[in-house]
């Protein structure tokens, strides 16, 4: 039985494998396996010119935390180097001695727990108005790559109104 | 010992129809391929034409999330002085598969698992994806409604499969 098996395969051994190629090739085609592994990359460029005008390299859309707020709080470099926020479309509710400071991501005081003591944060000064556009300096050292989160802070009850975490635009 | 062999050439038969398609899709690949190359000198040539349109305003911006095929980086909305939008995606990265699209669903948002055929969501073909890492620009069609389509999906055609989606928010 086992020989006339084998006899069987070796006898049909070019049919098998003319059957076996194509189903390969066709698996091969459709799944494309080699894909997983292989990566194309592109780098094109922006469909516009870079201009002299400030550049965003940080985005973000606020949220809500102890209050309603909304819009989006984006950063800008200049040419000349210096860097602004800018808050577009925001709302937020008034109220006592608000402040625009940066946060780290991982600050406490983002997971909704009262702030006690000294809250480590970028000062950008107080909150010029509860809507609209608004712009603020962002101090020559400011790093970043530690304090991406934007929050509105109501200094006198050590409240976060709302919070936007940056990433890169 | 002769059906033995009609069989296997039956079954051989039917292997080689059945790699046909795979052998068009192959060309169409291929087609894909210099398509590619194409779109690349007409992206130069576009921003030769588009020249230093300082004008060019970020309308909608939203950032990639995907798990299955881990998908990150960022989609915005482009429109320029003379109207024209054009999707851009940057700090992008996802994993390369086969017949992989850019397209736009009429949804807020997308799950990593979503099926939009089976979910029956409305879509809109972008292109082929260019390539699966960097920076690169897609035109969007003229009269598209970005109300409703507010969804960037990076889109599987072969496997019905979301690798990514990036809902886009106003800039």
């Amino acid at each position: 039985m086992n020989s006339k098996q084998n006899g069987w395969i070796g006898r049909n051994k070019w049919i098998l494998i003319l059957v076996t190629i194509p189903v390969l090739a066709v698996a091969w085609w459709e799944f494309r396996p080699e894909k997983l592994f292989l990566n194309e990359k592109v780098n094109e460029a922006a469909p516009f010119a870079a201009s002299v005008e400030p550049q965003a390299i940080y985005t973000g859309v606020l949220e809500g935390k102890a209050h309603p707020t909304s819009g989006r709080a984006t950063i800008y470099k200049s040419p000349d180097g210096k860097s602004f926020l800018r808050l577009s479309d925001f709302v937020t509710s008034n109220g006592p001695d608000v402040h625009v400071v940066l946060l780290k991501a991982d600050e406490k005081a983002l997971g909704g727990v009262a702030i006690t003591g000294e809250l480590d944060k970028v000062e950008l000064g107080s909150l010029k108005g509860n809507q609209g556009n608004q712009n603020y300096d962002l101090p020559a050292t400011t790093d970043l790559n530690k304090y991406k989160t934007v929050a509105i802070y109501c200094e006198r009850f050590h409240v976060i109104f709302g919070t936007s975490q940056l990433e890169k635009f | 010992m002769v059906r033995g062999w009609k069989a296997v050439l039956a079954v051989a038969g039917l292997a080689v129809l059945g790699a046909i398609p795979s052998v068009t899709l192959a060309q169409d690949k291929m087609q894909g391929d210099s398509m590619k190359k194409d779109s690349a000198m007409q992206d130069s040539m576009q921003h030769e034409d588009m020249g230093p349109d300082k004008n060019a305003k970020p309308l909608l911006t939203g950032t990639f999330h995907g798990k299955v095929h881990s998908t990150s980086g960022r989609a915005t909305v482009y429109q320029g002085a003379d109207g024209k939008k054009i999707l851009r995606l940057t700090h992008f990265k996802t994993s390369n598969g086969p017949d992989v699209h850019v397209i736009l669903v009429a949804a807020k948002d997308a799950k990593d698992d979503a099926n939009f055929i089976s979910g029956n969501v409305e879509r809109i073909e972008l292109g082929k994806l260019k390539g699966n890492e960097g920076d690169q620009n897609y035109e969007l069609p003229e009269n598209i409604d970005l109300a409703k389509f507010q969804t960037v999906s990076i889109y599987c055609e072969r496997f019905n499969a979301n690798f990514g989606a990036a809902p886009l928010a106003k800039f």
